[in-house]
């Protein structure tokens, strides 16, 4: 089903982006317009892709790519996490040199702060990002099991959560989002949970338990929140999204839907003959649509639109949540 | 706490595991050798590893391109982060007699999905592994059975499921291969999706009815019109059968056997000891778990200590969880499977379906040079939890040359080495200076005695 109703909202799923160009994609962040900074990182590379989404298919473009793999300014290892502040400067987190490295919206580096440890700004393994509205910056802490929360400019300015499994505690918590009302959603990957908190980090609530079910996830990577507070969990290891309402109530599931091509694959598929045949003689291209270990999602709101990247495909598949949407006449 | 009990626990975790700390061995020690095999037996009742831990930093590592030493790497990060060592062994075992290699499948995940399969049900009963080995897309692939049709017979499958899988050379003649062959016409894999544009895809067994010989076939005597479930029911029926998988795990987990191509000519070295798993076999309908149980708990085994030459795998995964730091993944992940086929074993890719040979064929002069370094590179930084740990038990307490040694070898295995390994070190240790209350001096004679000591002869022996 590419489009469908659930409780008088409406999700239309819109088309796909990627190819072997973005091998390796891991997550990303929006910028202005329809400006997109996706991590591409392999076994042995690491790099910033920028590129601009339409909202239509074949809309898009690689604008520049900037970072590569080693230990050196403007560099990375382990590339993790990447969000944008109001002045489309971009922020990486470095889970294995322990650093958040910041660029312009072109790639010029600008500077790192963070440095390994368990101390006041220090990181083991960071993780996930995200910029609030104040241009304030959220890390995931991930083996500190705790988020720290700094300035644009990398000063500390609070902490919140230790290692455990009660309100308020984390597993190695990886993505998070702010929602813009000042609230923090943290995937708490290895308590299979989503946990919100105040922009101070007192405990608002948590969402899920470990399991296959509906309000269930297994290993969480990421999360968005839309403009009506509504919830988009990256269920990793259960292959799908899952969305809530702002008061937790189960809404849908989403598997992945790509029933076409994205521009750079189908220009790969028709220069490869055997690749083309191949795909003609399989009994479904059914599973090349479902998404496979989904690593992030991020919530457009200018566009309305979900994007989420679906990691093992090299492709990030978009929704379009509609806003006015009209029945169609069905005795067509 | 005796050491002789400190040293059959030992061999027992070197044999059924990839070696333990002497604070493991200590601990097991006090709960006793049975129950330590009866845990050892049911990996079911103990932590599984959490293979998302390792996806999660290596998402490159899901259904892996076919680079050489990437696609082991989770396989590799799992056997030395395992709490069920035995299940992993194993699984080993199994990889090492089913052996499928990627330089023709071409496709780590479906012999990974292999190897998730003998993790599963490795200590079951072995008809239950056995068919799904034949339903295998990598074993279809690798042995040809695709292409075998029913008006064009292919053999490859055949001929390896009665010559290297089950019966062994000399227990079947060339009709039943033709036979057993027939019986597995229409067993393939589905049309399968093409790699390159948007990453690997799961390959699935398909059963084609309009591909399969129906004709009537007589396979070891037995006639009828045999499927493939058939004919595995028929080997097992055969005493050959389980006389070949019993000296398999003899040569595994006791003691290096001659190479598989002459078992047909050589006796085994212990007959007594392979008639009793072989018989433990036919009389539980092939229940690994009981047999291993017989084989860890015999005296056969408990008599065999160092007399087995430790594969790569053992001295690579062995060798990290002695000196520990090797639990996270990290950029150097690839680094341990790399290792491990530096020293002639590319777990996933053996050099033919005949797997690998083992015994004294592990070592050359380069192959010995490759393991020295490793092992003596890890036990050299001595900021590894484990290395210091017995840098510190070792410590200040050993205040003469013969002490050092005596307490290195024990801390490290307990190890017996021969008069002249020892005469050796000791030698060494004379050299050192030992200054008193010179704790620096101290740390660096030990890590430089452990370093002597797993460069010996005596620590490549299990």
């Amino acid at each position: 089903m590419l489009t469908r109703i659930v409780e008088d909202r409406v999700y239309d799923y819109g088309h796909v982006v990627g190819g072997r160009i973005f091998m390796g994609v891991y997550t990303i962040a929006l910028g202005h317009g329809s400006n997109v900074f996706a991590i591409v990182r392999g076994p042995y590379s690491a790099k910033v892709v920028k590129l601009t989404i339409g909202e239509i298919p074949d809309d898009e473009e690689i604008i520049v790519e900037f970072g590569e793999r080693g230990e050196g300014s403007g560099q990375f290892t382990w590339p993790a996490g990447i969000a944008v502040d109001s002045q489309e400067n971009v922020f990486v987190t470095d889970e294995w040199l322990h650093r958040v490295s910041v660029f312009t919206a072109d790639g010029e580096f600008l500077r790192t702060f963070g440095s390994a440890g368990n101390g006041e700004g220090q990181f083991n393994r960071p993780s996930g990002i995200t910029i609030d509205s104040n241009d304030d910056i959220y890390i995931s802490d991930s083996l500190n099991h705790r988020i720290q929360k700094v300035s644009n400019d990398g000063r500390f300015i609070n902490q919140w959560g230790s290692h455990g499994a009660d309100a308020g505690e984390f597993n190695s918590p990886w993505g998070i989002t702010a929602d813009g009302q000042g609230h923090v959603y943290v995937a708490d990957h290895k308590n299979h949970r989503i946990q919100k908190f105040n922009a101070d980090g007192e405990f608002v609530f948590e969402l899920g338990s470990h399991g296959k079910g509906d309000n269930q996830f297994d290993h969480p990577s990421s999360v968005a929140v839309d403009s009506d507070g509504e919830i988009y969990v990256c269920d990793w290891a259960n292959n799908r999204v899952q969305t809530f309402d702002k008061d937790r109530n189960y809404l849908t599931t989403f598997e992945g839907n790509a029933q076409e091509l994205s521009k750079w694959q189908r220009q790969y598929v028709n220069a490869n003959p055997d690749v083309y045949k191949a795909r003609r003689r399989v009994y479904t291209l059914e599973p090349e649509q479902r998404f496979a270990l989904p690593m992030a999602v991020a919530f457009d709101n200018e566009k309305s639109r979900l994007m989420v990247v679906d990691a093992q495909r090299w492709r990030i598949q978009i929704y379009n949540k509609l806003r006015n949407y009209a029945d169609p006449q069905f005795n067509i | 706490m005796g050491n002789n009990e400190l040293s059959a626990m030992a061999h027992l975790m070197r044999r059924a595991g990839f070696g333990a700390t002497r604070e493991e061995l200590e601990s097991r020690v006090a709960i006793g050798y049975e129950a330590t095999v009866e845990e050892l037996l049911h990996p079911e009742d103990g932590e599984a590893v959490d293979i998302y831990e390792f996806l999660r930093h290596h998402h490159s590592q899901w259904k892996p391109g076919t680079a050489g030493g990437l696609g082991q790497s989770s396989w590799v990060w799992r056997m030395i982060n395992t709490k069920t060592p035995l299940q992993e062994k194993m699984t080993l075992f199994w990889h090492q007699i089913f052996a499928t290699g990627v330089s023709k499948v071409d496709h780590y995940d479906e012999i990974i999905d292999m190897v998730d399969m003998f993790r599963e049900k490795g200590l079951g009963k072995f008809r239950a592994l056995l068919l799904e080995v034949a339903r295998s897309p990598a074993m279809i692939f690798w042995l040809d059975n695709n292409e075998n049709h029913a008006h064009a017979v292919n053999e490859n499958w055949g001929r390896e499921l009665l010559e290297l899988f089950t019966l062994g050379v000399g227990n079947y003649t060339e009709t039943d291969v033709r036979e057993a062959s027939r019986a597995f016409t229409g067993w393939t894999i589905e049309p399968k999706l093409p790699r390159f544009h948007m990453g690997r895809w799961d390959w699935y067994f398909e059963y084609r009815a309009d591909d399969h010989d129906d004709g009537e076939k007589t396979f070891l005597g037995r006639t009828g019109d045999f499927n493939g479930e058939d004919i595995i029911d028929i080997i097992l029926e055969e005493p050959a059968t389980a006389q070949f998988i019993a000296r398999h795990l003899y040569s595994f987990f006791v003691s290096d056997e001659v190479q598989v191509p002459a078992w047909s000519v050589t006796p085994p070295a212990d007959p007594e000891a392979v008639d009793t798993l072989a018989k433990v076999m036919i009389e539980s309908d092939y229940d690994m778990r009981l047999t291993m149980n017989v084989l860890l708990n015999s005296d056969f085994f408990k008599a065999a200590q160092f007399t087995k030459i430790k594969n790569p795998t053992e001295v690579v995964v062995g060798t990290l969880r002695l000196v520990g730091d090797a639990e996270l993944p990290s950029p150097n992940s690839f680094e341990w499977s790399n290792q491990i086929m530096y020293m002639g074993q590319d777990l996933l890719n053996p050099p033919s379906v005949e797997g690998w040979h083992y015994g004294p064929e592990w070592v050359n002069s380069g192959l010995l040079m490759t393991r020295t370094n490793f092992v003596a590179d890890m036990l050299s930084e001595t900021d590894r939890p484990g290395v210091r740990t017995i840098i510190d038990r070792v410590g200040g307490a050993a205040s003469s040359p013969e002490q050092l040694v005596d307490s290195c070898l024990d801390l490290l295995g307990p190890f017996e080495v021969s008069a002249s390994t020892k005469d050796e070190l000791v030698a060494h240790a004379s050299t050192l200076t030992w200054s008193d209350g010179d704790k620096s001096g101290a740390e660096e004679n030990v890590a430089g005695m452990l370093q002597l000591i797993v460069s010996t002869r005596e620590y490549m022996f299990a």
